[in-house]
């Protein structure tokens, strides 16, 4: 599913390297939890996946494809087999719980009757059938969170990429987020969570990579958080 | 591109409009105003050649015959008798190069310049009695080549009973030059504007992006192309192209039609275009011109601002 090899990425005017000979390769259907300190480089790990980023060297692949070297025009077409999940949520505000998660959809041209086939569908799994009709800011960090989570699921996508998911949340959200991404994962999605959350790493037994200095350090079948902060 | 895309994007971009009215409207007035200039240089431009093709068909030598009273020497105080008139006729007709020859008397001369004043040749009405009138007899020369048209007219000016020659071509020359004049500062001061026009759309437009920021952050990540984020801002830029050029279009049709109407009334011999031959043209020029406008607006500022 994932494959970077020998990734080096250098952003311009700064001299360390962001990430440096990274070689790593998550198959179709792993979870993957990535930890590290601040400014190791998690985020921009995540980035290349999206192609936020391009390498500065080296090849990032996903889903077979050489994403370092696409072609501008093709990125969206790769986004929107990717669901993407910030800390920060990136819902619109004023907006209500279903045309948030619809958004997603109707700036890709997907036919109205099949939005209004997915986006219920999408707010049941993460529970929130009864508040489509609420707008973004009425609702608690945790159920934005879960608008944000059905946004990234409502197209199906091959892999989904959790950016610091819960760091806004208390333990209760952080560890519903969490099951809601295992469950996604269960369904076939592939999942990649980069997090501070050690408990939860710890508890749920997942692979971990963990990253520091730009460099991988550690890579663990059933791994836990493993260092002090 | 399905029609509900399409639909969505006029929709946002009415939403844009409408949230920063008076960026919106300053935009419109600038185009407006632009294309206004525009269009009126166009219409002076087309009108001043419309006369001086006009008058260049009419080009023919008038050789005005010598009057009792003239004040040229040559004339001797003394007009042709009829006899004489006819011969110089023959004369003018032995010149190479004259096509035709007219006489044409003082009466016949009358006439003709109450027909062109239409409704207002009461006016004249004083000179129609016997003597009064205070025209000259004259010959019209046309010639075959209207560059013979100096040479001939010297010829015939120094025929006996020839009082005075006119001729049109150095008008007409003029006129053109005036023409030409006219087009080359008016396209100078018309591309000033234009550029100034497409700045203060980009301005606005930029305004529209940034108050949209957020909502185009979240359509990069769940992969819309850059087409469909575009497009948004470009049916807003043509928006208020189109306006800003039908307002334009409204001013200067009524205007238009309101000075042709003055100038039929009281300048009647001068040519002017019928507004229905060219004002439907020229409207469609400056909807598509404003259009042009717009889109260019937003895509400079789509290049400078919106990094998709």
């Amino acid at each position: 599913m994932i494959r970077f090899v020998n990734v080096t990425k250098i952003y311009p005017n700064s001299q360390v390297p962001a990430l440096s000979g990274i070689n790593l390769h998550i198959a179709r259907g792993e979870f993957v939890f990535l930890v590290g300190p601040s400014g190791a480089g998690k985020s921009t790990l995540m980035k290349l996946l999206y192609r936020e980023e391009v390498p500065t060297s080296g090849r990032v692949i996903v889903d077979g494809k050489d994403i370092g070297r696409m072609r501008p025009q093709m990125v969206p077409y790769l986004r929107r087999n990717i669901g993407i999940i910030f800390q920060d949520f990136k819902l619109l505000q004023e907006r209500t719980v279903y045309e948030n998660v619809a958004f997603a959809l109707e700036c890709t041209d997907v036919p109205r009757r099949e939005i209004n086939r997915r986006v219920p569908a999408a707010l049941e799994l993460v529970g929130l059938r009864d508040k489509a009709r609420a707008r973004c800011v009425e609702l608690s960090g945790g159920e934005q969170q879960r608008v944000a989570v059905a946004r990234a699921i409502v197209r199906n996508p091959v892999l989904v990429i959790a950016d610091e998911p819960t760091g806004n949340l208390d333990p209760e959200n952080s560890w519903a987020i969490m099951k809601l991404l295992s469950d996604i994962n269960q369904m076939g999605a592939t999942v990649v969570v980069a997090t501070h959350a050690r408990s939860i790493v710890d508890r749920m037994k997942k692979r971990v990579i963990a990253i520091d200095k730009g460099m991988v350090v550690r890579d663990e079948e059933r791994g836990t958080y493993g260092y002090e902060l | 591109m399905s029609f509900r895309a399409w639909a969505l994007a006029v929709r946002d971009s009415v939403r844009s409009i409408v949230r920063s009215p008076v960026m919106s409207l300053a935009s419109m007035a600038t185009v407006a105003v632009s294309l206004l200039v525009l269009a009126v240089i166009l219409l002076l431009a087309v009108n001043l050649e419309y006369i001086a093709t006009t008058v260049e068909q009419q080009v023919e030598i008038a050789a005005y015959l010598c009057a009792s009273d003239d004040e040229n020497p040559a004339c001797e105080n003394r007009e042709p008798t009829e006899a004489e008139k006819r011969a110089l006729v023959e004369a003018v007709k032995r010149i190479p190069g004259v096509e035709q020859v007219t006489f044409v008397s003082k009466d016949v001369a009358l006439q003709r310049m109450k027909e062109q004043l239409g409704d207002r040749k009461d006016i004249l009405e004083e000179y129609e009695e016997e003597g009064k009138n205070p025209l000259r007899d004259a010959l019209e020369i046309r010639v075959v080549d209207p560059n013979e048209v100096k040479r001939v007219a010297a010829q015939v000016e120094k025929l006996r009973g020839v009082s005075e020659v006119n001729y049109g071509k150095e008008f007409v020359d003029r006129l053109l030059a005036f023409t030409r004049a006219v087009r080359l500062g008016g396209i100078g001061l018309v591309m000033m504007l234009l550029a100034a026009t497409v700045l203060t759309l980009s301005n606005t437009i930029r305004l529209s992006v940034y108050a949209r920021r957020r909502e185009i952050a979240i359509m990069k990540l769940v992969g819309a192309t850059d087409w469909y984020i575009r497009r948004p801002f470009i049916v807003e830029g043509v928006l208020l192209g189109v306006v800003g050029g039908l307002l334009a279009m409204a001013l200067t049709g009524w205007g238009y039609v309101e000075l042709v109407t003055y100038v039929q009334r009281n300048i009647p011999f001068l040519p002017m275009v019928a507004p229905q031959k060219i004002l439907g043209n020229l409207t469609g020029g400056m909807i598509l011109l404003g259009a042009l406008l717009g889109s260019t607006g937003s895509i400079v500022s789509m290049r400078r601002f919106l990094k998709v």
